[in-house]
This record gives structure tokens, sequence and C-alpha cells, in this order.
């Protein structure tokens, strides 16, 4: 079975996040991703490793965000991990379709917060969460298909 | 980050000139932004035709402007990127503010309303 994978351990500073875009670059130097798919990869690990350095650690430097960047045959799994305060599994699962929908009557009273994890949940395939230890994992997986070294 | 801004008529154009609304710049932009709105500018064009990459916290400035101009102002976003543009949709952003594909376009609007 195919497999490609990269690793990358960034600092919990906001600064260090273009580091994610070089990283899914160098994937695409190996494994052939369209436009859009490079996009929503991009966007769902920058939001991940985005709330490990705003929630987990509060926004605070010099903690370790770790990023594993996985393709096997034809799936892409990424792993972004903290050691940092554990997410409430509940905010994981309420995050669904229904968190990005707007009222259009009240407008003045949408909020600028919370689409990070259902715009994740809607572009990945899945979306998973575990702590073990001190270590706490979001994976996202999607099937890449005909994309993927495969 | 690097802000353009044309004042045409009424209206305030604002070009975000760097290639990324992201975590990283999304409280500069809303500081940027947020002085526009105390200069008493009530109707905005966003010009986004530069921007590769928009995050959640990105789209969380741009709401953040657009409650800060409050009822009866007018905010439009034009020349967003195919990418930008579905993560608009997916977000139902296109139902908070009008989307034009052009600055052109947006102006216009603005000015037959």
């Amino acid at each position: 079975m195919a497999y490609d994978a990269i690793k990358l351990i960034i600092d919990s500073d906001l600064n260090e996040i273009s580091l994610v875009r070089d990283a899914i670059g160098e994937l695409r130097s190996r494994v052939a991703l369209s436009n859009a798919l490079f996009y929503e990869i991009e966007l769902c690990v920058v939001e991940a490793a985005t709330n490990c350095i705003k929630h987990a650690y509060g926004g605070e430097k010099g903690h370790e965000v770790e990023i594993d960047i996985g393709v096997y045959g034809g799936r892409l799994i990424v792993h972004v991990c903290d050691t940092g305060e554990p997410m409430d599994i509940q905010v994981l699962e309420r995050a669904n379709a229904s968190a990005l929908e707007v009222d259009e009557n009240a407008l003045h009273l949408i909020s600028e917060k919370g689409r990070g994890l259902p715009i994740m949940k809607a572009m990945m395939d899945r979306v998973l969460y575990e702590r073990t230890g001190k270590k706490n994992c979001l994976t996202l997986i999607k099937d890449i298909g005909g994309f993927g070294p495969g | 980050m690097e802000i353009e801004q044309e004042k045409r008529g009424d209206v305030l154009v604002v070009r975000v000139l760097d290639n990324r609304l992201d975590a990283h710049c999304a409280d500069e932009f809303r500081e940027e932004m947020a002085g526009y709105v105390a200069n008493g500018d009530r109707s905005i064009v966003l010009n986004l035709s530069r921007v590769d990459f928009v995050d959640s916290s990105g789209l969380g400035a741009i709401v953040a402007l657009f409650k800060m101009m409050g009822q009866g102002s007018r905010l439009a976003v034009c020349g967003t990127k195919d990418a930008v543009t579905r993560l608009f949709k997916l977000t139902r952003m296109n139902k908070v503010f009008d989307m034009f594909d052009t600055e052109r376009q947006a102006v216009h609007a603005f000015a037959q309303s």
C-alpha cells in the first residue's frame, strides 16, 4: 500500500501557522491534489492547529503543536496534537452543519466565532478527538481517492 | 497587514493586499476596520481579490466588521477567488453580506441603492 507522511512540530505561536501551508505544499509535491482539495486540507489543518494554540494553550507561546500528515492508500489522515487543556468532546459533537446556518432575520446576532470545527466536519470525511495521557489529538480523515498515490 | 483604501463617493473601498486573512492577522484586520467605522464609514466594499486563503478567524473578523457597522449600514465583499467563495458559501456568509465578482459591480450596486 502506498504511503507518504510528513511530520511538523511548530511552536504555539500564530506566526508559525504559515508553516502548515509549507507542509501541505510539500505533500502536494509527492501526492497529486486538486486546488480545491489543497485548500480544504490546508484550511482544516490550520483550523486544528489554531485551536491548539488559542484554546489548548490559551494563546501562550512556548508549547509544541505536533502535526502528522499521512496518505495511506488514497486516504489522507492528519493528526494535530497538543499537551494543553483538553477540549470538551461535546463541543465537537455539536459542531455539525447546522452550526454554520445563519438566521437571516437576526443577522446582527450572528456569532464571530465557532466556525472552525463545523468547517472541519463539513470538509473532512471524519473528525475524531482523543486524549491519551496528557496528549490531545484531533484526527482528520479524508478520502482523496484518485488524487492519492494509491 | 497591508490594506489600501479608496473613497468612491459615499463608498469606502478597502482592498486587502495580503494573500492571507487568517488567525495570524485577524485581530489586526479587525482593528483597522474599527478605525474606518469610527470615522463614520457606513458603506464599505471589501475587495478580497488578492486573498488566496481565509480561515474561520478571518471570517470572524469580517463578521465583526459587519456587526460594528450596525444595522442600516452596507457591507459588500468582492473579488473572492473560487476556494474562498466556496468557504463563504459553506459558512453562509453570502447570506450575511452581498457578494460581487468585481469591485466595480459592488460600487455600482451601492450607488444604485
